[in-house]
């Protein structure tokens, strides 16, 4: 607004008095750089509660974050491709309880789609090309059954562990392993068919094998 | 949202999810709705990476969907939801103190995944709880389904909305997503269950040290071949009760604080007669804090409690004792005082509250430059000169309390990082660690002998003792900060959310 600025110096626009200063007061220095990362404090902190209750509420937040790392929830990172194949990793993998979203609640562009085990280069053509297709549940079960009479013994072990409906989810799995590049997806078929010999599932005690293969895929698992 | 907001939610869901999941649930924070495709081009995931992760955040109540016009579906991120996960071990405790271990299991259940079937619930509960007990005893179903009944009766625990059933299946193609509904009186409608049955113990043949076996263990433990009576019939737990809960408790303890004041200036009686209920009631209801107030005289004086002043009064309260530890004694004293007067000029303060007029000065400025207190401009003159205007000191309450909210997610995040790091760096030795004490495990369940178990401890030396006694320390102090810190976090939003609703 109208005032002085560019003759006298010493007028300020406003009463000096208001403020606190007094006439011919030294002001304060100009601060021209940010205040430090870690400034010194006059006054310490207030110690934190101590307590019974306090005790076991930390107990349970310590606990709740292992909890949930082994929750099927947790999404791990696909590891980056090594350059050694570590012999131990495969005997290292935590097995993890599948999980399988109830699919009736949630949009259906969210399933996972039927996808063709061998031809990964289709699979992404057809990525890449298609628009929001609708799977239907029960064309993906027909999909699998055909499909498990073809390739027999390819990933079948995971297949007979899980129930139906795990198999999309394991499809869905082993396709991130299939975005990789074309020579892991060959060594792990390898090493799927390596684990055929010794598959614990088939001989387990009060199950028959296959009997699950007929589920409906609706159920809910937890 | 905040940058410190969009912040503390990335470090919980990176801690409860992992990164992938994090991505997306911080894009969607961020950015807004969006539809699938966008979601997977603009965070450069892979398609098949984004339903995953927005299948897990669509079942912990994160994410929800809407379908648009031509059929889009757009997801959107609860960002206020994503920041209630620092708060599940108060929930779990309080469940604790009001259930006892059954109803802490419930809700940790719940608030694990998201959302689930009565039956699932108890099974799981049943079987947790019989790891817990004696050999040869096992809890039973019926007694985890009645308290989760009374969970449900006070609310605790709430029904998701639904599916509808569809009727017409013949009208052209089903939609693109379901869109669920719930009635308000169905919410806490509990299904006519009769779930038979106790829990059962994970046989210890099952655990291997290789971990392959444990591969057995979900075929095993869920029977497929029934049906599951409650398909379709979700439960969540309620968070709104919680808070509720809490914030009666935080009255409550206010409340006891001062009735101790009181009492003790007051003659001393055992029994609550009529009379000295209420001298206690009219002196809370003159009681500066104004939590109670008399509405009325008829049944012998009607006593309502504002639960709105009390919240401001809680609020309040923060603010002093937080100006009180970073500014100092006096300080805190300018600052009850410009509350008390409202508004006042400078002069005014240095008069009332005794304080020389440079440390005033000073002390003010500290407080104006973070933001505790604020400056309100009134003019003498229409042209709004400077010299002939007043400038009075005033607490804008709200505005203090959306500051040091800020601050306090701001603290999370940091003390939240701190922890982070400090595992980080230590992340050799406490491998190291855990290697150790799962082969003084398996020896001793193998029957080692003590000289050999005391040699397996000494591969841990003793300065690396010193450092992981230090690290525990450091991440127990870290860990207790943040649970502490929410507890401020609590009452900030509650008193803004109430100031909000009466706008």
């Amino acid at each position: 607004m109208a005032g002085n600025k560019g003759r006298g110096r010493a007028a300020y626009t406003f009463n000096i008095e208001a403020v606190g200063f007094s006439r011919g007061d030294k002001l304060p220095d100009v601060v021209l750089k940010p205040p430090p990362l870690f400034p010194d404090t006059d006054y310490k902190p207030v110690p934190l509660k101590t307590g019974e209750s306090e005790d076991y509420v930390l107990a349970l937040k310590q606990e709740l974050r292992e909890t949930v790392k082994r929750m099927p929830y947790f999404v791990e990172t696909p590891e980056e491709k090594q350059d050694i194949e570590r012999y131990s990793k495969r005997y290292m993998k935590v097995y993890k309880e599948e999980w399988i979203p109830d699919w009736r609640r949630l949009p259906r562009e969210l399933m996972p789609r039927k996808k063709c085990k061998k031809g990964a280069k289709s699979k992404k053509a057809e990525d890449a090309g298609k628009g929001p297709s609708l799977t239907n549940p029960v064309d993906v079960l027909k999909k699998i059954e055909e499909l498990e009479k073809k390739g027999e013994g390819e990933k079948s072990d995971e297949e007979n562990e899980e129930k139906e409906g795990g198999k999309e989810k394991s499809k869905e799995g082993d396709d991130d392993e299939e975005d990789d590049a074309a020579e892991q997806e060959e060594y792990d078929e390898e090493e799927q068919e390596e684990e055929n010999d010794y598959i614990n599932s088939y001989f387990e005690d009060g199950d028959d094998f296959g009997a699950d293969s007929d589920d409906n895929m609706d159920e809910a698992t937890y | 949202m905040t940058q410190a907001e969009i912040k503390l939610c990335s470090l919980l869901l990176q801690e409860h999810f992992g990164e992938i999941v994090e991505k997306i649930g911080v894009h969607l924070i961020r950015t807004g709705s969006q539809p699938l495709r966008v979601i997977a081009h603009d965070t450069g995931t892979s398609l098949d990476q984004v339903k995953k992760a927005l299948c897990v955040l669509i079942q912990h109540n994160l994410v929800i969907y809407q379908v648009h016009k031509r059929g889009v579906v757009e997801y959107e991120a609860q960002c206020n939801r994503v920041l209630r996960m620092l708060r599940y071990p108060r929930y779990i405790y309080t469940a604790k103190t009001l259930y006892s271990d059954t109803g802490e299991l419930i809700v940790e259940e719940l608030l694990l995944n998201g959302k689930m079937t009565m039956s699932a619930v108890v099974k799981k509960v049943a079987d947790r709880l019989t790891e817990t007990m004696e050999d040869g005893k096992t809890m039973d179903y019926a007694e985890v389904s009645n308290t989760f009944v009374r969970l449900v009766d006070t609310h605790f625990v709430q029904r998701c909305p639904l599916v509808p059933a569809t009727e017409n299946s013949d009208t052209g193609p089903p939609p693109p997503a379901p869109t669920l509904v719930i009635n308000e009186k169905d919410m806490y409608l509990v299904p006519k269950l009769s779930l038979i049955g106790k829990g059962k113990r994970r046989r210890s043949s099952d655990e291997d040290a290789t971990g392959e076996p444990k591969a057995k263990r979900p075929k095993q433990s869920t029977d497929n071949k029934e049906p599951i009576p409650d398909d379709g019939i979700y439960w969540q737990a309620n968070l709104d009760r919680f808070h509720q809960h809490f914030r009666d408790q935080a009255i409550v303890s206010a409340v006891a604080n001062r009735m101790d004041q009181i009492f003790r200036s007051l003659p001393v009686g055992y029994n609550i007669s009529k009379q000295v209920l209420d001298q206690y009631l009219t002196l809370l209801a003159d009681d500066p804090l104004e939590f109670v107030g008399k509405s009325g005289d008829s049944g012998g004086g009607m006593y309502v409690i504002n639960l709105h002043k009390a919240l401001g009064s809680l609020a309040t309260a923060t603010l002093e004792s937080v100006v009180q530890e970073r500014f100092g004694s006096r300080c805190a004293r300018i600052f009850r005082l410009v509350l008390q007067k409202k508004h006042l000029e400078q002069k005014q303060v240095e008069d009332f509250a005794m304080i020389p007029a440079k440390e005033a000065k000073d002390m003010l400025y500290k407080m104006l430059s973070e933001n505790f207190i604020s400056l309100q401009e009134i003019p003498k003159t229409p042209d709004h000169a400077p010299s002939r205007t007043f400038y009075l000191y005033t607490v804008n309450i709200l505005s203090a309390a959306r500051m040091l909210l800020h601050r306090c997610y701001k603290s999370v995040a940091n003390l939240i990082e701190r922890r982070q790091f400090e595992t980080k760096e230590n992340k050799r030795l406490l491998e190291k660690s855990q290697r150790v004490e799962a082969i003084i495990a398996s020896m001793q369940a193998t029957g080692a002998e003590e000289a050999q178990l005391q040699e397996i401890e000494e591969m841990i030396t003793a300065p690396e003792r010193q450092q992981l006694e230090t690290l525990k320390r450091n991440v127990n102090k870290l860990d207790a900060c943040e649970i502490q810190v929410d507890e401020t976090i609590f009452l900030l939003e509650s008193y803004i959310e109430s100031t909000m609703k009466r706008q």
